[in-house]
């Protein structure tokens, strides 16, 4: 339990040391990962030992307390993002050494990689959503790092809301398997089956499509080239992007026949088309991006074939094959102050020994043994051949191979052709240190990946067919890509692959535009609505002023008038009292009469 | 034993008071009696959490009798529910009256004019008696309408007045609800403990008592199509007078909804309850996407504020309408939570507004750009805020959030339609943060200076407190789910 503690907390608090320090930022975050990196390495060698599970259990809302689970499957995670995360950490130590704000990247960058180890380590939903969550906004931090530069903000904010719109599948699927299974521990909901496990197993694979950039939303990874390459290297190839690839692997009791085609299928076509946006880029980044994107397909293409564990074991070898791939094209792009490959040209042949690393790397990725790319390469191949859905998932397998190995030896010749000028080179200090580990480990790790099964207890698909068919996609690629101009591989599809395979423009015009009009809709009627409050109010104010005039013109005028009536009545009884003596007496007279007339009459009627 | 809870409605009021009676009435020493009067209640409030709440009944009751005749009383009261908004209260107040140290146009009337909203708004809060819950419920607009008309921005006289007569037009339904209840309670009485354990009304009469309250409380809270006072009010007051009325007095349209629509007719509520669930998930969809549209920063939160409560109108409808006693907790846990980070949340992105307005006199996004080399501490803690706004895990709203739609889905699923607005706050949050923050900073904003150490004040504990309760939402769940779980209706 301390020892999950430690791994979180060594990151964390040192993060918190740099932001307040903001002094030797760079030795500081090494400091700290290294230590988390021991502890890591730790839980891995004692899970190999058959040491039982070790927890940690947090309060969190109520009935539903937070866990952290160190199981043989999480601490291979777990000693994967503690190892990539060192050594990328210490290349960027050298690779930031002129940026002003150093403390900023490292304590954002070492705060990514505490919740990153709480993501791998989830042992209940809410905290599996919470570090999801948390490294989707590290990343928006760190691709928007350089923030004054042009585009810098519009990737950032392009990465957020990707990831944040396809993270609704987990959020809507996480409320499915609580209710279903009246808990929020991981391992309980994986007991679901039926129609509910279908449903949140689609919807898992939403989120993983947001996040390890499958189709349809590769596009954000792209863009998030803008940021440093150290972030580059870390977040978007080995370890955010993973987060995808290990929750489906992490569920895969639970999800359905039919689920697990459709992951496969999406997976698989991934694979294809990014393969080829990557043949067709000018950036090396972003081609790398592209490959990415690709080898994702291809483990959601070997989880659809029913195994995981080739998955797992693909995770594992591309997480130190790829950031070793960045971390040499970041040394490029110091070189020559670009990443597009037109500048990049011959940028290898000045440097042989990052080069023959990068071309190590290359390789492995392409799938040659005895690099370690081969061994989970073939395990897939292996996978794809056995699933139900074989017919499918085998062309679209063997021609991501092709496509890899085609686009890697592409970039391979890119960077050794070209005039040999003898550039000055400066001294490429920690970085060279960090790629020299990562692309040892991507050599040798394949010789772990037996301990890895053991440790896993589960059986790993091996076909000499497989090995075969592999072995034939591997060099066949590669020497499409190193012989073959990309005009001529991809023909008619390369104007379109350059794209992004965008259709109807996009999700610029297919989403974005309809959001905004929705916006500008509602923000019309609720003028409306205002002004309707006002016409209210200004129909209040007629009616007080009708009754204003009711009253002057109505009752006042009325009693105004009935007093003038009054007064002129009077003006004329008035004229009774004349003055004149014999209309006195007449009047008296006349008078006296009808009252003598009266009281003479009224006993008879009364 | 000191009847707290008297003491913290009416010290403010005491101040207001003293202040008045003062000869020299210099900004200093004003300023000086309002941090010291809203630091004591402040205080005397912690003390009342410190004495603690009871599971199933009010607790720290105070009563004096007051107009025997009618059954009226002064009573005052706590539990789970108003405890955590008193405490918010009376933190908000605080912080405003360190921020407004600033005032130096006839402090003293703003002054006691913001200690007397104080009184109205605890008071509210604390009340167990329906007439004197409606006393303070109304006098409270008087304050606001005083602080918007004398202290407020360009258009203030028409924001003022349409604010203040949209409400008390809006409140006069609840005092026929107020005056039904009591004709139907039998001894007649006010007190709301009796309402509560006994409704007063049923059938026909609890359906209009309902309606009513509902209408009442929709203006308050607010909720579409009701809520156009509240875009005009927050634009036009000044930021005190927006924090205020975002993280204090939308609660009590909330609060009002589950004390009185929900606790004292709940038969009418849950047939009610699909009705009011619509409008709450319309009102969140509405809000979110109205905000998207804005390109002044204060109507863009004011419009995110009717999101936020659309989510705690969900959170009450949905607590109505399951048969399932630990949803219903857990929903009513969600909407009160969400009530308590949204002051946090709100308040502090008000403040952040004002106090980007006080430097540039625009609070247009589009004159801005590249702030955040040019005033860090600004622009990242409006990045912290916003990211707590728009619902990120670690930060206030999210564990709210959650709660809220996990009972949802149990309960309603064609109610989850409401979480699309989660990517709409992202969206316009990120917009807002990339056009004012990113990018590169204009000639004229290079010597905008950073926040002082008053301003600093104001806004670290905001912060601190997002962050706490993102993290270990447990301290203030506690108190909440104590009188959340021993509900019964």
């Amino acid at each position: 339990m301390s020892s999950i503690s430690i791994l979180l907390l060594a990151p964390f608090l040192t993060a918190a040391l740099i932001f307040i320090l903001r002094r030797m930022s760079g030795f500081l975050a090494v400091f700290g990962v290294a230590i988390s990196l021991v502890v890591a390495l730790d839980l891995l060698a004692a899970s190999f030992d058959g040491a039982p599970f070790v927890q940690l259990i947090l309060p969190g809302l109520p009935d539903m307390p937070l866990r952290l689970l160190v199981t043989p499957l999480t601490s291979i995670f777990s000693a994967l993002v503690a190892l990539v995360a060192t050594f990328v950490v210490l290349y960027a130590i050298s690779y930031m050494r002129n940026d002003p704000e150093k403390p900023r990247f490292f304590g954002t960058l070492l705060l990514f990689v505490t919740a990153m180890q709480a993501l791998v380590l989830a042992g209940d939903w809410i905290t599996l959503l919470a570090a999801w969550e948390l490294i989707g906004f590290s990343s928006y931090l760190l691709i928007g790092f350089w923030h004054d530069r042009p585009g810098v903000a519009g990737a950032a904010t392009r990465a957020f809301l990707y990831t944040r719109t396809a993270d609704l599948g987990l959020y809507i699927g996480i409320f499915i398997l609580i209710g279903a299974a009246r808990s929020s521990d991981i391992s309980e909901t994986l007991a679901i089956t039926g129609p509910t496990a279908t449903l949140a197993g689609i919807l898992l694979l939403i989120a993983a499509i947001g996040k390890s950039a499958q189709m349809p939303l590769y596009d954000w990874l792209q863009r998030a080239m803008a940021g440093p390459t150290p972030v580059s290297a870390l977040l978007h190839s080995a370890t955010l992007v993973a987060a995808g690839a290990i929750l489906l692997i992490r569920s895969a009791p639970m999800l359905s026949p039919e689920t697990l085609f459709v992951i496969g299928i999406i997976g698989g076509v991934t694979a294809v088309l990014t393969g080829m946006m990557a043949l067709a880029e000018k950036d090396l980044k972003r081609m790398l991006a592209a490959s990415t994107s690709s080898q994702y397909g291809l483990m959601l293409l070997a989880i659809g074939a029913g195994a995981p564990v080739a998955a797992l074991l693909h995770l594992v070898a591309h997480a130190v094959i790829k950031s070793s791939l960045f971390l040499g094209a970041g040394v490029f792009q110091h070189d020559r102050d670009s990443t597009e490959l037109a500048n990049l040209e011959g940028a290898g042949r000045v440097r042989p020994l990052i080069y023959a690393g990068f071309a190590i790397s290359a390789l492995a990725l392409a799938g040659l043994p005895p690099l370690s790319g081969f061994f989970s390469k073939d395990a897939i191949i292996a996978a794809s051949l056995e699933a139900s859905g074989a017919l499918w998932l085998v062309p679209l397998a063997l021609a991501a191979t092709v496509l890899t190995g085609a686009y890697m030896a592409r970039a391979l010749r890119l960077l050794w052709a070209g005039a040999s000028e003898r550039l000055p080179t400066v001294s490429v200090g920690w970085m060279g240190a960090g790629i020299t580990v990562l692309v040892i480990l991507a050599g040798v790790l394949g010789g772990f990946f037996p301990a890895m099964e053991e440790l896993l207890d589960v059986p790993l698909p091996v076909s000499p067919l497989a090995m075969g068919l592999g072995l034939a996609a591997a060099f066949s690629g590669l020497i499409l890509g190193w012989r073959v101009p990309v005009a001529t591989l991809l023909g008619p599809v390369r104007s379109w692959a350059q794209d992004g395979f965008a259709i109807a423009g996009g999700f610029d015009i297919l989403v974005l535009r309809p959001v905004m009009a929705i916006s500008a809709v509602c923000e019309r009627f609720d003028r409306v609505l205002y002004e309707c409050i006002l016409g209210i109010g200004k129909f209040n104010l007629r009616l007080g002023r009708g009754s204003r005039k009711s009253d002057e013109q109505g009752i006042d005028a009325a009693i105004f008038g009935f007093v003038q009536s009054t007064i002129d009545a009077g003006g004329r009884v008035r004229r009774l009292q004349s003055g004149f003596i014999h209309r006195e007496l007449a009047v008296t007279t006349i008078g006296i009469a009808v009252i003598i007339v009266i009281l003479i009459a009224a006993p008879l009627y009364f | 034993m000191l009847p707290l809870l008297s003491i913290a409605v009416f010290l403010p009021l005491l101040g207001a008071l003293v202040l008045m009676v003062l000869p020299r009435k210099t900004s200093g020493l004003v300023h000086g009696v309002s941090i010291t009067t809203t630091g004591l209640t402040f205080l005397v409030t912690l003390i009342i959490w410190n004495r603690g709440i009871e599971p199933g009944t009010f607790a720290q009751i105070e009563e004096i009798s007051w107009i025997p005749a009618i059954g009226a009383a002064y009573r005052l009261g706590i539990d789970g529910l108003s405890l955590p908004l008193i405490l918010l209260t009376s933190l908000l107040f605080f912080l405003s009256s360190i921020y407004s140290a600033r005032v130096s146009e006839r402090p003293a009337v703003y002054v006691v004019l913001m200690l007397m909203l104080e009184t109205a708004s605890i008071g509210t809060f604390a009340a167990l008696d329906a007439l004197l819950f409606y006393v303070f419920f109304e006098v409270s607009l008087v304050s606001m309408y005083f602080m918007i008309v004398g202290w407020g921005y360009e258009d203030r006289q028409r924001a003022a007045l349409m604010f203040f007569l949209y409400t008390l037009l809006g409140s006069l339904p609840l005092l026929l609800a107020i005056l039904g209840m009591f004709l139907g309670s039998d001894p007649y009485t006010f007190d709301m403990r009796t309402w509560i354990d006994t409704p007063p009304l049923s059938g026909l009469a609890a359906m209009l008592a309902l309606i009513a309250m509902v209408f009442t409380f929709a203006v308050k809270t607010p909720v579409f199509p009701v809520h156009t006072w509240l875009p005009a009010a927050h634009v036009q007051a000044p930021t005190v007078g927006s924090v205020i009325l975002a993280g204090v007095m939308l609660k009590f349209g909330t609060y009002g909804l589950v004390r009185f629509a929900l606790q004292m007719t709940p038969d009418a509520f849950r047939d009610a309850g699909y009705v009011i669930l619509a409008f709450g998930v319309f009102s969140a969809l509405y809000g979110a996407f109205v905000a998207l549209a804005q390109t002044d920063l204060k109507k863009l939160i004011a419009y995110t504020s009717v999101n936020h409560m659309g989510y705690v109108v969900m959170g009450v409808a949905v607590a109505a309408l399951t048969l399932d006693p630990k949803i219903r907790t857990v929903a009513l846990d969600g909407a009160t939570l969400q009530m308590i980070s949204h002051g946090l949340v709100t308040g502090a992105l008000f403040f952040l507004v004002g106090m980007l307005q006080d430097r540039a006199h625009t609070r247009d996004m589009g004159e801005f750009g590249g702030l955040l080399k040019v005033v860090p501490i600004l622009g990242w803690a409006f990045v912290i805020s916003a990211f707590a706004s728009l619902g990120l895990p670690g930060l206030a709203h999210f564990p709210a959030e959650f709660q809220i739609f996990l009972a949802t889905l149990s309960t309603s699923p064609w109610a989850i339609a409401a979480i699309l607005a989660i990517v709409v706050t992202a969206g316009l949050y990120l917009r807002a943060i990339s056009r004012v923050f990113m990018g590169e900073a204009g000639e004229k904003w290079l010597s905008m200076p950073d926040l002082d150490r008053r301003e600093l004040l104001v806004i670290g504990p905001l912060l601190i407190l997002i962050v706490v309760v993102g993290v270990a939402p447990s301290w203030v769940l506690d108190m909440i789910h104590t009188t959340m779980a021993a509900l019964k209706f």
